[in-house]
């Protein structure tokens, strides 16, 4: 009857249905090694007794924008956080594996937790101004582990609130409180204080989940700016999202890494019928 | 038609029923604020007019002369603030230990569990408690132990609600502070304790409404002191004990200085009431 929806139904029944360990490494695409920033091998991920990663290896490339994308309860946020070993504030989480930084394995016990978080920031769904002024927010994670006098400080502030394209609307009002800031600006100003500190790597936990139309845009833009400098990781819910801002793209499904490769690959032509299913809006 | 009957028979039974309980609530709430009323109004009516210049100007005097209560507001002021200065010390670090470090051990439920209980310990107590640890030993009531009286009814309520309030800090506010690099403690400090500042100091400021007229513990500890002193190691004056010795008295210009001091405590817990409200109210929309 119709000859390319068949076309495509043949396609999809090609695809085994849970596709074992093996077939999902042939479904990652190799990255050049020299490329990796963050290499995650063999993640396995516990909430005490409750397994919530298996076997997750996943490469994170620098200067590119990396989604993580899934249904919800797949895993994204938990693999997120296990980067910047945000898990380890809460008893009975516990991750095995490896997830080497530049090499280094990030879960080895002597780590320096807050030296590793200054090197791989983080933004949230929900904003976190800081009770205090615009100007003292961004520079709190700067005042930690740099020394910098007044004028280089505020150099820092202006440059890392134009990296996040929120300059213009608060340069004025830089000694007032962060807390008057609209939704969208509030995010943008936890993406700012986030770039201050200079970070190797961010991570992006839905960033845009509870932002406007224009907001979300101006992230995105600020996203796709940030790549220059660093490796972007970004987990959402929104594909059209992860279609815009990302170079590869990884798809989750119950704890497991089902599919991996670059973006426009894995949303025109997945190889896995969970991932065809997941980005035609089948399910999800 | 019977069926129509029955709905609306039923219908009719509910409203009956509605409108008596909203009856029944706003009888309650009347006779509550009737007695408050009431309580007041004699308070105005007795204290209004002992409430003189010389009352704040002049010591408390034998019976017979004249005088008012200076001495026992400036020891009260004094108790209460040094009280206070020593819950607010203890009552935070242990809320921030309970909301942010314990991990819900069975040690820190523990801790809870006694703090609730010393929340509603009677507080003749805790007066009786320092009298043993601090009256006793030293042979002689002093103002120190007046004041470890007051704080160990107030660091109860100055560790619950900094605990309360630390958890209702969204979590990803800890999160984000950590998540640049900072250390725990240093979260606490610079970002947590100055979200919650306006529910800590509210906390602070019942707990200071409730310690303002306490008598008992006072009576074991700090006593009361004729004269002018502000020696705390020394039995000092205080308005709670002052007003309970004065009211029991035979004479009539004792008991007007028991009255006026009455009213000048409710008007103080009034006030510090209406601060908590508009901090409170402030803080919801910073």
């Amino acid at each position: 009857m119709n000859d390319v929806a068949d076309n495509r139904l043949f396609q999809l029944r090609d695809v085994p249905e849970e596709p074992s360990t093996e077939a999902i490494e042939q479904f990652v695409e190799s990255l050049p090694t020299e490329n990796i920033k963050v290499n995650i091998v063999e993640l396995d991920f516990f909430y005490g007794q409750n397994q919530a990663l298996y076997r997750v290896t996943l490469a994170i490339a620098q200067n590119a924008v990396t989604a993580i994308v899934g249904p919800s309860g797949c895993g994204k946020s938990t693999l997120l956080r296990v980067i910047n070993r945000m898990y380890a504030l809460y008893p009975g989480q516990r991750a095995e594996g490896q997830v080497l930084l530049d090499g280094e394995n990030i879960l080895a016990r002597s780590m320096d937790l807050p030296r590793l978080r200054s090197r791989v920031g983080m933004v949230f769904q929900q904003s976190t101004p800081f009770p205090m002024s615009i100007s003292d927010n961004v520079a709190f994670g700067v005042r930690l582990y740099e020394n910098l006098n007044k004028s280089e400080l505020t150099a820092r502030v202006e440059e890392s609130l134009r990296r996040a394209a929120l300059w213009n609307e608060v340069k004025d009002k830089l000694d007032s409180s962060a807390l008057g800031l609209s939704g969208g600006q509030q995010q943008r100003l936890c993406v700012a204080r986030s770039v201050a500190v200079r970070p190797e790597v961010l991570l992006l936990d839905e960033p845009a989940s509870a932002l406007d139309p224009i907001s979300t845009a101006k992230l995105e833009e600020t996203i796709v700016e940030l790549k220059r400098d660093i490796a972007v990781a970004i987990v959402t819910h929104n594909l059209q999202q992860a279609a815009r801002v990302s170079d590869r793209t990884a798809f989750m499904f119950l704890g497991r890494l089902v599919e991996y490769g670059a973006t426009e690959r894995v949303f025109n032509n997945p190889r896995t019928r969970r991932a065809a299913d997941y980005v035609t809006g089948r399910f999800g | 038609m019977s069926a129509s009957l029955a709905l609306f028979d039923r219908r009719g039974r509910r409203r009956t029923a509605n409108a008596a309980f909203v009856v029944l609530c706003t009888l309650a709430t009347l006779i509550a604020l009737m007695v408050l009323a009431a309580i007041l109004a004699s308070l105005l009516r007795n204290g209004l007019g002992g409430l003189t210049l010389a009352v704040f100007t002049e010591d408390t005097p034998p019976p017979g002369a004249a005088g008012g209560l200076r001495n026992a507001i400036l020891g009260s002021i004094l108790l209460c603030l040094s009280g206070m200065a020593v819950a607010m010390l203890f009552g935070m670090l242990a809320g921030t230990w309970l909301a942010e470090y314990s991990r819900d051990s069975w040690y820190a439920k523990t801790v809870r569990f006694v703090n609730d209980v010393l929340l509603s310990a009677p507080s003749i107590l805790v007066g009786l408690f320092v009298y043993v640890i601090a009256v006793r030993p030293l042979h002689g009531f002093s103002g120190v132990a007046g004041a470890l009286a007051l704080a160990l009814i107030a660091a109860p309520i100055v560790t619950r609600t900094t605990e309360d309030v630390l958890r209702l800090q969204p979590r990803a506010l800890r999160e984000a502070g950590i998540g640049l690099g900072a250390p725990i403690w240093f979260t606490i400090r610079r970002i947590l304790w100055k979200a919650a500042a306006g529910g800590i100091l509210t906390g602070a400021l019942l707990a200071f409404a409730r310690v303002s007229g306490e008598t008992a513990p006072l009576l074991f500890t700090s006593l009361n002191n004729q004269f002018f002193s502000l020696d705390m190691l020394k039995p000092i004056a205080n308005l709670p004990v002052t007003i309970f010795t004065f009211a029991l008295s035979a004479y009539e210009d004792w008991q007007r200085l028991a009255w006026a001091g009455a009213l000048l405590i409710a008007l103080a817990v009034l006030t510090i009431n209406i601060a908590v409200r508009i901090i409170a109210s402030r803080s919801r929309h910073a």
